[in-house]
């Protein structure tokens, strides 16, 4: 239990110290492991590993750094595990290849942000169908079958209409020059 | 199929959405390999499709224009595809709950704890925390007469998705967005959600404040999308009229597929299956509308003053050792300001997690609980004979089996727990030396009816008398005798949460956030009397009356 560990006098102050902390990156975290394993319950799952690494090497963090880069390190590492356990996944980032997409998406992410901006925009902009689906799956985290036979389509169908709508929203988000809520 | 898969294709495009949903085959994650591991544009392609995907995945807020304050939002059959997709009430809450729960755990961060007294003295009764569903607010009528067939609201009272058919006179529903609809029958309105109605029949006016912007009324031919403004509507059988009086709103006519712009001065009759027609707003009909909004914002107005009055008052009383008004919250905002005697000791509180919200007034804030890592940390230094806690809370759901209002942290002897159970008891747990404790409960006042109203609650806790009293609105509800002797303290407390420092356990049943929101919380270092409390009730209360019955 964490009262006992020597890292502080005050570990009430710590833990709170350190789920202010980390609430706060979560989400930055959980992209930054989304990149290299999209799939969104995986990707939970390796930043509650993270979370539990994390907090294990508190005694270990600079508070004059800034905590998430420092958390995306440790999540990195917790990816590279999970793909070494996940015979298939290793298919698809052997190598280096997990950290040049986390260099590279470094690089991406002032145009990244810029477009994500327009996000919003472009969701309110969906038809209701598409945002109905987009939402059961994102935001409501509704199953595919559930979707799918409340839609009277296959799972297969679910999911290609949400690549589509993800297509549409990327297509949209690069749309650039045209102001916010324009007239159609 | 071709490894590596070429870039662009549709292979490559199947591949990353098949590792977006987790369901990709071993050939795709080794074509996409190929692809990722030769051309530098294929990567960067990925990256961006896979970051609107991950962004969509943990970016809640992207959608709360939709759902400004009710993520369970319910759907009406007519505008959504998906009519049987009614998440459980708070399903969303819980789901971006799960992962701080997750964290909450592994790192230790106990909100739980196991062995505490009261589970052992539970009520043997197993039922599921009570959540209320509802969105909105019956709070003003005009000579109304309502449907016989339906069970008529209660003014005052919570209203949960539903019908309202009024067959004369007028009444105005305020949801929990704040937005305010008045309507005039006869008339059908239905309510979806706290940022959404349906108007099948009848006149209504709408005023949308800035936090309900994107309130919604569907209606037949027309749904319209405020954008923080007024507007009245009217559906007749042949027609629904818009009129926008103030700021700006989008509609979308039937058959048509994008929202056009209203502006104010402008209006829009739908008839038929044609385009809406353009016209001058007209306020000629919604006269008596306005003067029921009217009344009931200044109404409102002078609730908040008497109540900022009173504060003055109380803080000239140096036994006021914390007082949070929640007056001076916005969304960037990490502490809460003491403006109670002990200032100086006690300066700040800091917010974790949490959400500000519409407090009693429209425009009052509150601090919302939702998660399971919300909470408000304090640190009270001092000791005293006596105590007397108080709050305005609104409380959404008892979800847990304890729900904590006010909780020092652990069970340091001399401090309290003041608590709600899943079954609607008010609990002021006393913790005594040696892990002595005595349980002062209430009779089951916090009845389903009760959830989502604004509730005065108190507690005092005489060392002196020996005696403690638990308070409802102002009301005594019942009185206990009082084994653990003063002094009694708080130390390090939060609110809406309790940090159970380091007791070993992690069962999930004894997480105790509080769901619902708060927007005024007392602390004083002595015992209040009835007439003290009832003050402090009727000072703050909300509205002048209840029933808040007008006549012309």
């Amino acid at each position: 239990m964490s009262s006992d560990s020597p890292r502080n006098t005050d570990p009430v102050a710590a833990q709170q110290r350190f789920l202010s902390l980390f609430l706060r990156s979560e989400r930055e975290v959980f992209r930054y492991v989304a990149a290299l394993v999209p799939n969104v319950a995986d990707a939970e799952d390796i930043v509650q590993q993270t979370a539990l690494a994390l907090w294990e090497k508190f005694d270990a963090y600079d508070p004059a750094q800034p905590f998430t880069p420092w958390a995306c390190r440790f999540a990195l590492n917790k990816a590279r595990q999970w793909i070494e356990r996940h015979q298939r996944w290793r298919a698809l980032l052997d190598g280096d290849l997990a950290e040049e997409l986390a260099r590279r998406r470094e690089e991406l992410r002032p145009d990244l942000e810029i477009r994500l901006r327009r996000l919003e925009g472009c969701l309110d902009r969906l038809p209701k169908e598409q945002r109905s689906l987009v939402e059961g799956y994102y935001y409501h985290r509704q199953e595919i079958d559930d979707l799918a036979s409340q839609s009277g389509r296959s799972v297969a169908a679910a999911y290609k209409s949400l690549q589509r709508i993800r297509h549409t929203l990327q297509a949209c988000m690069e749309k650039t020059g045209e102001p916010e809520g324009s007239a159609p | 199929m071709t490894f590596p898969f070429p870039f662009p294709s549709a292979d490559f495009d199947d591949a990353v959405a098949a590792i977006c949903h987790g369901t990709a085959s071993e050939e795709q994650l080794q074509g996409l390999h190929g692809a990722l591991r030769e051309n530098p544009a294929a990567r960067d392609e990925y990256l961006v499709r896979v970051e609107l995907h991950s962004r969509l995945a943990s970016d809640p807020d992207l959608f709360a224009l939709a759902h400004r304050e009710t993520p369970e939002r319910p759907r009406t059959d007519d505008q959504m595809s998906f009519p049987a997709s009614l998440p459980p009430p708070r399903a969303v809450p819980s789901d971006w709950a799960r992962r701080n729960w997750a964290v909450a755990l592994t790192a230790g961060l106990v909100v739980l704890l196991a062995g505490g007294g009261w589970l052992r003295h539970r009520l043997s009764s197993d039922r599921p925390g009570a959540t209320s569903r509802a969105v909105a607010m019956l709070n003003r009528t005009v000579n109304a007469r309502w449907n016989p067939n339906d069970p008529p609201p209660r003014l005052g009272a919570p209203l949960e998705p539903g019908r309202l058919r009024l067959e004369a006179g007028l009444a105005q529903i305020v949801f929990y967005n704040g937005a305010r609809v008045a309507i005039e029958g006869p008339a059908d309105l239905r309510v979806i959600s706290s940022s959404e109605a349906a108007c099948v029949a009848g006149r209504l006016t709408a005023e949308v404040p800035p936090q309900a912007r994107g309130f919604r009324v569907t209606a037949p031919r027309l749904d319209v999308t405020d954008l923080g403004t007024s507007f009245g509507l009217s559906v007749s059988d042949r027609q629904t009229e818009l009129h926008v009086f103030e700021g700006r709103v989008d509609f979308r006519a039937d058959r048509e597929a994008t929202n056009r712009s209203l502006a104010a001065g402008n209006g829009a009759i739908a008839q038929g299956n044609g385009a809406p027609l353009r016209v001058a707003a007209n306020r000629d009909g919604f006269t008596s509308l306005f003067e029921l909004q009217a009344k009931s914002v200044a109404a409102d107005a002078l609730r908040y003053d008497q109540w900022r009055r009173a504060n003055e008052r109380l803080g000239r009383d140096p036994s006021l050792w914390v007082h949070f008004d929640f007056e001076h919250g916005g969304p960037s905002d990490w502490r809460l300001s003491n403006t109670g005697a002990l200032r100086t000791a006690v300066p700040d509180a800091t917010i974790v997690g949490c959400q500000w919200q519409e407090g009693r007034w429209a425009t009052k804030p509150a601090l919302e609980f939702q998660g399971i890592s919300d909470r408000v940390r304090l640190s009270v230094p001092g000791a005293a004979d006596a105590l007397t806690l108080a709050a305005w809370v609104r409380v959404q759901g008892l979800d847990r089996q304890i729900n904590s209002l006010f909780m020092s942290d652990g069970f340091a002897p001399g401090t309290v727990h003041w608590v709600i159970r899943d079954d609607g008891v008010l609990g002021l747990t006393v913790i005594g030396p040696k892990g002595a404790h005595q349980i002062l409960a209430s009779p089951p006042v916090l009845t389903v009816d009760q959830l989502g109203l604004w509730t005065h609650l108190a507690v005092v806790l005489d060392g002196r008398s020996g005696q403690a009293v638990h308070y409802v609105n102002g009301q005594p509800i019942s009185q206990h005798p009082v084994r653990i002797s003063p002094p009694f303290r708080i130390g390090t407390a939060e609110l809406g949460n309790w940090n159970s420092v380091g007791f070993p356990g992690n069962d999930p049943f004894l997480i105790r956030n509080f769901s619902g929101a708060m927007d005024e919380f007392q602390l004083f270092g002595r015992a209040l009397g009835e007439a003290e409390i009832r003050a402090l009730y009727s000072d703050g209360r909300p509205q002048s009356e209840l029933p808040t019955h007008t006549e012309h």
